[in-house]
């Protein structure tokens, strides 16, 4: 399997970015982060990310919003929503707007690391 | 005629050789997506299933997530399948919503309110309201409307009140909130959570018509009794005391409350319901926060000359022929706490009702005279004869000398301990050995042994660990946070009537109480075995004990969590469309998630199994595998890096040395390690069932062969293997995945049907899952199918694992011959182990050769 190498997180909880990211950053993965949408727009609109990992609640727009975003942005890069709630309309909804997963916190980091890994290699982008 | 039309209908103009590798990339690409969803939908499910049954605590939080997870993985399977086959089954998105839709209605379904009444007074209350008032103000209003005993006057606060007032707050938002992310085996984040929540409940405004009516029914009361009675505020709580949970001692009740004070303590009482014990309580016997509504009833305070419990049955005993009486001066909900000392009467069951005095508090002045006693025991049996079960009842005697009931609910199941005969053996076994120490009251009966941990304060609640043995001064109710972690509970004062004794019953956690210097006695951290229904202590864990009393009762069954996991999972787990040869094998026909990942799977292995032919390209069609120059009953479909890169691909064979897949050669080696025995001895009417099914059932005709279901076949790349077999009649999937990560390290298998009849085609699979669970699979195991799963293991596992299974594969086809002579199973069997053994063997020494298949014949 590929892997890739550049990971955005937008997340609003400071914490939870410094910790994954250092996390992430040990497991050989460049990572960006972005506590608003439209910070992280602008990261995907660069061309940056390989994979996204969103999530649902932000300050500046629903996930959901964002999701639709940055799909339309960059219809191939897969994004994986993560949040702390558990709905299964909010996950159909997100699978419907072009997520490739939806995981719930708190997630082990080697899962977090395999979603990364199969969403980059099923999303077709590995290419 | 018209196979061969509809095939060549159906086959595409044939690409160019780029559009074609692209084309395939992207079927391959979505094949795998579908696999790995397939794969985590079925974990999934069994982990469900699994939970389900386990009677271990799960919440709403694991539900959801549970479902939300599954969920997602049957959608990408949908998707996936439509994509893979040009959107040809588009009619699955109907069938997936519709079964999610009927899903997410189970888990939100709410407990209804009955009644729009905020108040009823005493008179109008009796077991018909119980839907608005809760069980202990129902009964209460029964004991004095229908049975006319004395009860307090008053009235009752009702659920619909009550969630009027939580509406009005609206602080249940900001309480949802706060729970979801509390982790209840963190006392200190509980207790945080759970006094933070109180507050906000607490400091909430009553709704002022509410308010109104409150001092308006006061004020009626008031009239009644001809005096401003002070009043106690006590909880009702919705499905409290009900057949399945106590809920003992989970809320407050307030007394001598004012009439200025009646709101405050009204919202206290509400706000008890978030108490750290009744939130712990709640998680471990599955119920969800919102299935709990908060009835309240206000009663006229009883000037009390002595009060307390009785029990119309011994309460670890139903055939008990006592009426057991807990009696102490004053008004004492302390001996409910656990604080008081008291008087101990046993009044007998039947008439005339003589009157024994266990022991007396104060030997010069017993709370209650014989006569009294003998009164108390009468009302308590009319009681447990008017409810239906033994009753656990608080009342209080009046200045007047009236007897008066505050209270009474049923007395919880006596605890259980397993196979008594082999407890004695164990406990005479032990008659010589001098315990720590003897006597106190059996408040839980059973045997649990763990360090010992002494709880004086809260402080000392949070460094709780879990298995040890609970060691308390007093057995206050606060305590039963702790009863879920505790192996068992020593308290030096207390006894059965306390609401910790009745927590610890509810459990199975053995408690002993009433050992006065336990506390000096024992050290932190010196492990005891506790026998609570011998009433000892013994130094250490005296395993035979221990062994001979393992009982845990089942907490979840029949909670409103269990029972809606339960209702959730029938439209989940059934899995109906089994055959896929069957005119029934369509999406339309799809009830459940099971059968949508069954029918995803099945057609998305057809999709593959057709490309090459549909498309008209030579390379990813179905190729038949050359053994030794000889061409073999199998076929290969190479869906990406299965076969040497400079494998000769011209031709429509390929030979066993052009394959690289490392789960294909790990079955292939498995089906050719040992080589075939030959036809055991078959006895005449073995083979005549055989022949006389196949006659019957045309599916089972070897000569009939549609296209794909005919073949036995393997779909293969360097890393993924599946493998479809029909051989002897049995229909048999194996599937296996090998990677670095382990979401994608797997073995599932199938097998099912087959010739024979009812009974050996069931004995079959036992013995095949016998053999399975030997091996470290998980066998689930329906009438005559029988699936097996191992999943997110190393590679060198999983593939000493294939092997073996390739064995069986072919080997256990001869079972069937053999199913009806018990010695020839027996020594089969031992033949297939030993096998099994060599072959693991073999396998640690590395010998990587791959021989030839088994020379079988091939139906």
């Amino acid at each position: 399997m590929e892997r890739p190498r550049n990971i955005l997180l937008i997340d609003d909880e400071e914490e939870f970015l410094a910790a994954m990211s250092r996390r992430l950053a040990r497991r050989d993965f460049e990572v960006r982060t972005a506590t608003r949408c439209a910070k992280g727009m602008a990261i995907v609109a660069a061309g940056w990310p390989q994979v996204v990992v969103l999530d649902v609640m932000l300050p500046d727009t629903d996930g959901m919003a964002c999701l639709a975003g940055i799909k339309q942005a960059a219809p191939r890069l897969p994004v994986i929503m993560l949040t702390g709630h558990a709905s299964m309309q909010a996950s159909l909804q997100g699978l419907e707007h072009g997520a490739s997963d939806y995981c719930l916190k708190p997630i082990a980091l080697d899962e977090l690391v395999e979603k990364i890994i199969i969403a980059f290699n099923e999303t077709g982008s590995a290419r | 005629m018209l196979d061969f039309l509809a095939r060549l209908f159906r086959t595409r103009p044939r690409l160019a050789p780029e559009a074609l590798q692209s084309a395939f990339r992207e079927h391959y690409r979505n094949f795998r997506a579908l696999i790995t969803a397939n794969n985590n939908a079925l974990e999934l499910m069994s982990l469900a299933e699994e939970t389900l049954h386990s009677g271990k605590p799960f919440g709403m939080a694991f539900v959801r997530g549970e479902l939300t997870a599954l969920t997602v993985n049957v959608y990408k399977m949908v998707h996936s399948l439509v994509a893979l086959s040009d959107g040809r089954y588009q009619a699955l998105h109907e069938r997936f919503r519709h079964i999610t839709e009927a899903i997410e209605a189970i888990l939100s379904r709410q407990p209804e309110v009955t009644g729009g009444a905020h108040c009823l007074t005493m008179a109008q209350i009796d077991r018909r309201v119980i839907d608005q008032v809760g069980p202990k103000m129902a009964n209460l209003g029964e004991i004095g409307n229908r049975l006319g005993l004395t009860v307090p006057d008053g009235f009752a606060i009702t659920a619909a009140a009550s969630r009027y007032f939580m509406e009005s707050s609206r602080v249940q938002d900001e309480i949802n909130r706060r729970l979801k992310t509390l982790d209840v085996d963190n006392l200190e984040d509980l207790y945080l959570v759970s006094s933070a929540i109180q507050e906000l409940i607490r400091s909430a405004p009553l709704p002022e018509d509410l308010d109104g009516m409150i001092r308006d029914q006061y004020d009626r009361l008031a009239r009644r009794l001809g005096t401003q009675p002070t009043v106690s505020v006590r909880s009702s709580a919705l499905g409290e005391d009900s057949q399945h949970g106590s809920f003992a001692g989970q809320y407050r009740t307030r007394l001598n409350v004012a009439a200025a004070a009646i709101a405050d303590a009204y919202k206290e009482i509400v706000a008890s319901k978030y108490l750290s014990q009744a939130i712990v309580y709640r998680q471990q016997r599955g119920y969800r926060h919102q299935d709990v509504l908060m009835g309240v009833g206000c009663l006229a305070m009883v000037e009390a000359v002595c009060s307390g419990v009785a029990y119309s049955r011994a309460p670890e005993d139903e055939h008990s022929p006592w009426v057991v009486i807990h009696a102490a001066t004053g008004l004492g909900h302390h001996i409910v706490d656990g604080s008081a000392a008291y008087d101990l009467l046993h009044v007998q069951v039947e008439a005339p009702h003589g009157v024994e005095t266990v022991h007396l508090a104060d030997p010069q002045r017993p709370c209650l005279t014989e006569a009294l006693a003998r009164e108390l025991a009468r009302q308590a049996l009319r009681i447990e004869d008017h409810f239906g079960t033994p009753q656990d009842i608080e009342w209080a005697l009046d200045p007047g000398g009236r007897l008066v009931i505050l209270q009474a609910r049923p007395i919880g199941a006596p605890s259980k301990e397993a196979s008594p005969p082999r407890l004695q053996a164990a406990r005479d076994r032990l008659a010589g050995e001098t315990p720590l120490l003897a006597g106190g009251v059996t408040a839980s009966r059973g045997v649990g042994a763990g360090a010992v941990f002494k709880v004086t304060c809260a402080v000392d609640a949070l460094n709780f660990p879990q298995g040890a043995v609970l060691l308390v001064d007093t057995p206050y109710p606060e305590w039963a946070v702790l009863i879920n972690k505790a192996a068992a509970v020593i308290s030096e004062s207390g006894q059965s009537a306390t609401h910790l004794a009745t927590v610890a019953r509810e459990f199975g956690v053995p408690a002993l109480f009433d050992l006065p210097g336990a506390m000096k006695q024992l050290e932190n951290g010196q492990d005891v075995t506790v026998d609570a229904t011998a009433r000892r202590v013994y130094a250490g864990r005296v395993e035979p004990l221990l062994e001979a009393a393992r009982h845990r009762p089942n907490l979840m069954q029949g909670s409103p969590i269990h029972k809606l996991l339960e209702e959730a999972l029938a439209l989940i787990t059934p899995l109906r469309l089994t055959d896929p040869n069957s005119p029934y094998f369509k999406p339309a026909a799809c009830r459940t998630l099971h059968d949508i990942t069954r029918f995803c799977h099945e057609k998305a292995l057809t999709e593959m199994f057709n490309f090459g032919h549909r498309y008209g390209a030579r390379d990813k069609s179905a190729k038949q595998l050359v053994v030794v120059n000889m061409p073999s009953q199998w076929w290969v479909i190479n869906l990406e890096d299965g076969f040497r890169p400079d494998a000769d691909l011209s031709t429509p064979f390929v030979r066993i040395e052009d394959i690289v897949s490392a789960p294909m050669l790990a079955i292939w080696k498995g089906m050719t390690a040992v080589p075939w025995a030959g036809p055991p001895p078959v006895s005449m009417r073995g083979l005549g069932a055989i022949i006389a099914q196949s006659t019957m059932n045309p599916q089972l005709d070897p000569a009939v062969r549609s296209r794909m279901a005919g073949r036995n076949y393997f779909l293969l790349s360097r890393n993924y293997c599946n493998l479809s077999v029909r051989l002897g009649y049995h229909f048999a999937l194996a599937e296996a995945s090998f990677s670095d990560l382990l979401t994608e390290s797997y073995v599932n298998f199938q097998f099912q049907g087959g010739a024979a009849d009812e009974r050996r085609r069931r004995r079959r699979v036992q013995l095949l899952g016998e053999l399975l669970r030997e091996i470290d699979f998980r066998v689930d195991i329906k009438g005559d199918s029988l699936t097996a799963r191992i999943e997110k293991r190393p590679v060198p596992y999983l593939k000493e694992r294939l092997v073996v299974l390739g064995h069986l594969l072919i080997h256990t086809r001869q079972v069937d011959m053999v199913m009806d002579e018990e010695g020839y199973i027996a020594r089969y069997l031992d033949k297939l182990r030993a096998d099994i053994a060599r072959i693991r063997q073999d396998l640690t020494e590395e010998n990587t050769t791959v021989g030839t298949p088994a020379q079988h014949p091939v139906d």
